[in-house]
C-alpha cells in the first residue's frame, strides 16, 4: 500500500470515526407518528399513555394532537380538510358517522389482517366486532371506547309518587305526566343538535325504520306523532325543549327541574355529584310492540391510508384497545373501555350506570352508515323538528323531510 | 424620476402582497368553487357547474328566508346599536367625576370575544336558571318565565339585544372621539344666537358627527351583516329557522354539510350585496 493511500485510507476512517456520533443519532432517530384526538373534558391529557408507549417502543414517539370538537363539526372539518390538503394524521380517533364520508374519500386503511392476526383481538366481545364492520364488509375501525344511551331518572321523586322506572311507552308517558308540575318536567328533551338520539329513541323505538320507506310508513308516522304529542298535547317537556342543548339538559337535570332524561354514563359523575343516590339509570322505555332503540356512540382508531408510519400507528392503536391502556383512556374519555379485561374491574362511574348501559346493549343501534347522516345530526334534524315541536309544520311532513333527507 | 414614480408602489407593496395572498387570493377561490359542484368528502370529482349553483339559491326559500332575517338584524342591531352609541358618546363627553371610569367600564363588551357574550347571554336568558326571567318574576314584569331562545317570536329578537349590547361601545367611542373634535366655538356661537340644546345638537352636533357617523355606520353594517358567531353559539339559526341569517346559512351548508360549491355561491352572493353597501358609501362621499 503507498503512503497516498494509507494517508487517505487513514483518513477516511478518521472521518467515518469522527461522524459516528452524528450519524448515530439520525440512524436510531424514532418514527414520529401523529395522532387526533378529542376528549369532551379538554383538561383530561392523554400524556401518560403516551410515555407508557413510548417508553415500551422507543423507536417511535407519538405526536398526540387534540382537536377542537365544535359539536363534531370542527373535528370532521379538519380531518376531511386535512386529507385534502395532504396534511392528515398517520391515525384518528373516529366515529361511526365519518365512516361512509372517509370511504368515500378513500383515505381509510383496511385493518382487516392486521386484526385477524392480533393477539388481544378475543379481549373485544363479538357483539363490538360485528357493529364495527364497514358497508363494505371491511374492517377499517378497531374499537376503542363506547357508550349506550340510558334513561336517567329521579328515583326519589318515583318513589314519593310510589311509581315504578317505565319500561315502554305507555308507563313512560304516565311518569313523565306525574312528576310534570310547577316548575317541574317529566322529560328534559335535547331539541338542539344532538338530540336526534332522543327522537330515535322514541320513533325508531316506536316503528320507524332507517330504510328507504322506513321513515314513512303509518307505525313510524304514528310513532312520530306521539314523541310531537309529548310536547305539543301533553306537556311534559320544558318549554325552552326545543332551544336546549346538550348543557341545558343536564343543567335542568342537576337543579331538579326534569325528572327524566337520555344519556350515557359520560355524564354519571357530573349528575351524582350533585343528585347523589335520587338519580339513577334505566334502559330507555320500549315501543308498543315490545321493540326498543337507543343510541350506541362509539370511539374508534382508524389508520390513514396515506400514513406512511402504518405499522407504527397500528401498535399504537393496538395498544391503546389494549386492557390497560384502553381503561386509562376510557377514564379520561369518560366512556366504557371495549376490553373485557378492563371492563370486568370498571367502576370509573357508580355501578348501577354501567348496568343500564350493558342492560340496553341489545337494543343498541347506529344511525344509518350515509354520508347524509352528518348533516341530519347536525341540521336537518334539529331544524325541522324545532319546527314540528312548534307546530310550525305536521309531524307528518317532518318525518318526509328525513325520508327525503336520507332516501332522495 | 423613474424612482420616485416606483417610491409608491415599494412603500404599498408589502400590504398588495398581503392583501394579494390573503383577501385576493381566497375571494378568487371562493369564485372558483362556487362555480363548482364540491362536496368536501368528494374531493375527486367536482364538475363545473356553472352558474348552477347561484341559480339553486335563488329557488332555495331558506336563501330568501335567510336574506329577509339578514335585513332585520343589521338594520335593527346596527340601529340599537348607534341609538346607544350615541347616547352613551353624549353622556360621557359632559363632566362628571367617574368619567375615566365609565368610559373604561363602557368599552368592556367591545373588548369580550363573542363566544363568550353568546355564552353569557345564553344562560341570562336560559328559561330554567336565567337571570332575565328570574328578574322578570320578581320585579312583576312578567308572570310566568318565558323560553326566550325557543320561541321564534322572541329568538331574533333575543340575539339582536345581544349583538347591540357587544357593539354599542363601538359607537360610543367612535362618536365620543368625533365629539371631542368639534370646535368649541361653535357651541358658543350658537348660543349666542339663542340656540337651545336641541338646536345646537342638531345644528351643531349632528353635522360635526356626519362624516364619523357614516363611516362607523358602514363598518359596523359590514361587520354585523357577516357576523355569524353569536347567532351560532345562542341559537344555531333555531328555533327552526328563526334566526338563520344569510352568512349563517351559508356556514351550515359548507361547515357541517360539506357543499362548499352551494356556500360558496351563498358567500359570494352576500359579498354582492355587501359591496353595494360599500360602492354607495363610496360614491356619496365622494360628491
Amino acid at each position: 500500500m503507498s503512503g497516498m493511500k494509507r494517508r487517505s485510507l487513514l483518513a477516511g476512517a478518521a472521518g467515518v470515526l469522527a461522524a459516528a456520533p452524528l450519524a448515530r443519532p439520525w440512524a436510531q432517530r424514532p418514527t414520529t407518528l401523529r395522532w387526533w384526538y378529542h376528549f369532551d373534558n379538554p383538561t383530561s391529557s392523554p400524556a401518560a399513555l403516551v410515555a407508557g408507549f413510548e417508553k415500551a417502543h422507543p423507536d417511535i414517539k407519538v405526536q398526540a394532537e387534540s382537536i377542537p370538537w365544535g359539536g363534531g363539526s370542527d373535528y370532521d372539518t379538519r380531518l376531511y380538510t386535512s386529507l385534502i390538503a395532504g396534511n392528515a394524521p398517520d391515525c384518528v380517533m373516529v366515529k361511526f358517522y365519518n365512516l361512509p364520508r372517509l370511504l368515500e374519500m378513500e383515505a381509510l386503511e383496511p385493518l382487516d389482517a392486521r386484526i385477524a392476526a392480533w393477539s388481544d383481538r378475543a379481549d373485544i366481545s363479538d357483539d363490538l366486532w360485528k357493529l364495527h364492520l364497514a358497508s363494505d364488509g371491511k374492517r377499517y375501525y378497531l374499537p376503542l371506547l363506547y357508550v349506550i344511551l340510558y334513561l336517567y331518572i329521579r328515583q326519589d321523586w318515583l318513589a314519593e309518587k310510589g311509581l315504578k322506572a317505565p319500561a315502554d311507552f305507555a308507563s313512560f308517558l304516565d311518569v313523565a305526566k306525574a312528576l310534570t308540575g310547577g316548575d317541574r318536567w317529566g322529560f328534559g328533551l335535547r331539541g338542539g343538535p344532538g338530540g336526534h338520539d332522543h327522537w330515535a329513541t322514541f320513533v325508531l323505538g316506536g316503528g320507524a325504520k332507517l330504510i328507504k320507506g322506513g321513515l314513512v310508513t303509518p307505525e313510524a308516522l304514528a310513532a312520530n306523532r306521539w314523541f310531537i304529542d309529548l310536547y305539543r298535547v301533553h306537556h311534559v317537556f320544558p318549554p325552552s325543549a326545543p332551544a336546549d342543548g346538550f348543557v341545558q339538559t343536564i343543567a335542568n337535570m342537576k337543579a331538579g327541574r326534569t325528572a327524566m332524561t337520555i344519556h350515557h354514563v359520560g355524564s354519571a359523575n357530573e349528575i351524582v355529584a350533585v343528585l347523589g343516590d335520587k338519580i339513577t339509570a334505566v334502559p330507555v322505555p320500549r315501543g308498543p310492540q315490545g321493540q326498543g332503540w337507543t343510541s350506541f356512540g362509539d370511539q374508534s382508531n382508524a389508520i390513514f391510508a396515506s400514513s406512511k408510519n402504518k405499522e407504527a400507528a397500528w401498535q399504537w392503536i393496538t395498544y391503546l384497545s389494549t386492557a390497560q391502556a384502553n381503561a386509562t383512556i376510557a377514564g379520561l374519555a369518560g366512556q366504557l373501555p371495549v376490553t373485557t379485561t378492563a371492563a370486568k374491574t370498571w367502576s370509573a362511574q357508580p355501578k348501577r350506570f354501567i348496568d343500564a348501559s350493558l342492560a340496553s346493549l341489545p337494543i343498541a343501534g347506529l344511525m344509518p352508515a350515509s354520508p347524509q347522516t352528518t348533516d341530519f345530526t347536525r341540521t336537518v334534524w334539529p331544524q325541522t323538528t324545532q319546527k314540528a315541536l312548534l307546530g310550525q309544520i305536521p309531524p307528518d311532513e317532518m318525518m318526509r323531510i328525513f325520508e327525503k333527507h336520507f332516501f332522495g | 424620476m423613474k424612482a420616485r414614480a416606483a417610491t409608491p408602489w415599494l412603500l404599498l407593496a408589502p400590504a398588495l402582497i398581503a392583501t394579494l395572498l390573503l383577501v385576493i387570493g381566497p375571494v378568487a377561490d371562493t369564485l372558483w368553487l362556487s362555480l363548482h359542484d364540491v362536496v368536501l368528502f368528494r374531493p375527486r370529482v367536482q364538475p363545473f357547474v356553472g352558474l348552477a349553483n347561484y341559480l339553486a339559491a335563488l329557488h332555495d326559500p331558506a336563501f330568501w328566508g335567510g336574506l329577509w332575517l339578514s335585513v332585520v338584524w343589521v338594520v335593527v342591531a346596527v340601529g340599537l346599536q348607534f341609538g346607544l352609541g350615541l347616547v352613551a358618546a353624549l353622556l360621557l363627553n359632559r363632566q362628571f367625576w367617574w368619567r375615566p371610569l365609565a368610559r373604561a367600564l363602557v368599552i368592556v363588551p367591545w373588548a369580550l370575544p363573542s363566544v363568550i357574550i353568546g355564552l353569557v347571554w345564553t344562560w341570562m336568558l336560559d328559561f330554567n336558571l336565567g337571570l332575565v326571567n328570574e328578574l322578570g318574576m320578581r320585579l312583576g314584569l312578567l308572570s310566568a318565565p318565558v323560553a326566550w331562545l325557543a320561541r321564534p317570536e322572541y329568538a331574533l329578537g333575543a340575539v339582536i339585544l345581544a349583538v347591540t349590547w357587544q357593539g354599542f361601545p363601538f359607537f360610543c367611542v367612535t362618536l365620543l372621539a368625533g365629539l371631542q373634535a368639534i370646535p368649541r366655538q361653535l357651541y358658543e356661537a350658537a348660543e349666542m344666537d339663542g340656540a337651545g340644546r336641541l338646536h345646537c345638537f342638531r345644528h351643531v352636533t349632528l353635522p360635526g358627527l356626519m362624516p364619523v357617523m357614516a363611516t362607523a355606520l358602514l363598518l359596523r353594517m359590514i361587520w354585523v351583516a357577516n357576523s355569524l358567531d353569536l347567532i351560532l353559539v345562542m341559537t344555531g339559526g333555531g328555533p327552526g329557522t328563526a334566526t338563520q341569517t344569510l352568512p349563517l346559512y351559508a356556514f351550515l351548508k359548507a361547515w357541517t354539510g360539506a357543499d362548499y360549491g352551494y356556500g360558496s355561491a351563498l358567500a359570494v352572493m352576500l359579498t354582492l350585496l355587501l359591496l353595494s353597501v360599500v360602492i354607495f358609501y363610496a360614491v356619496r362621499s365622494e360628491r
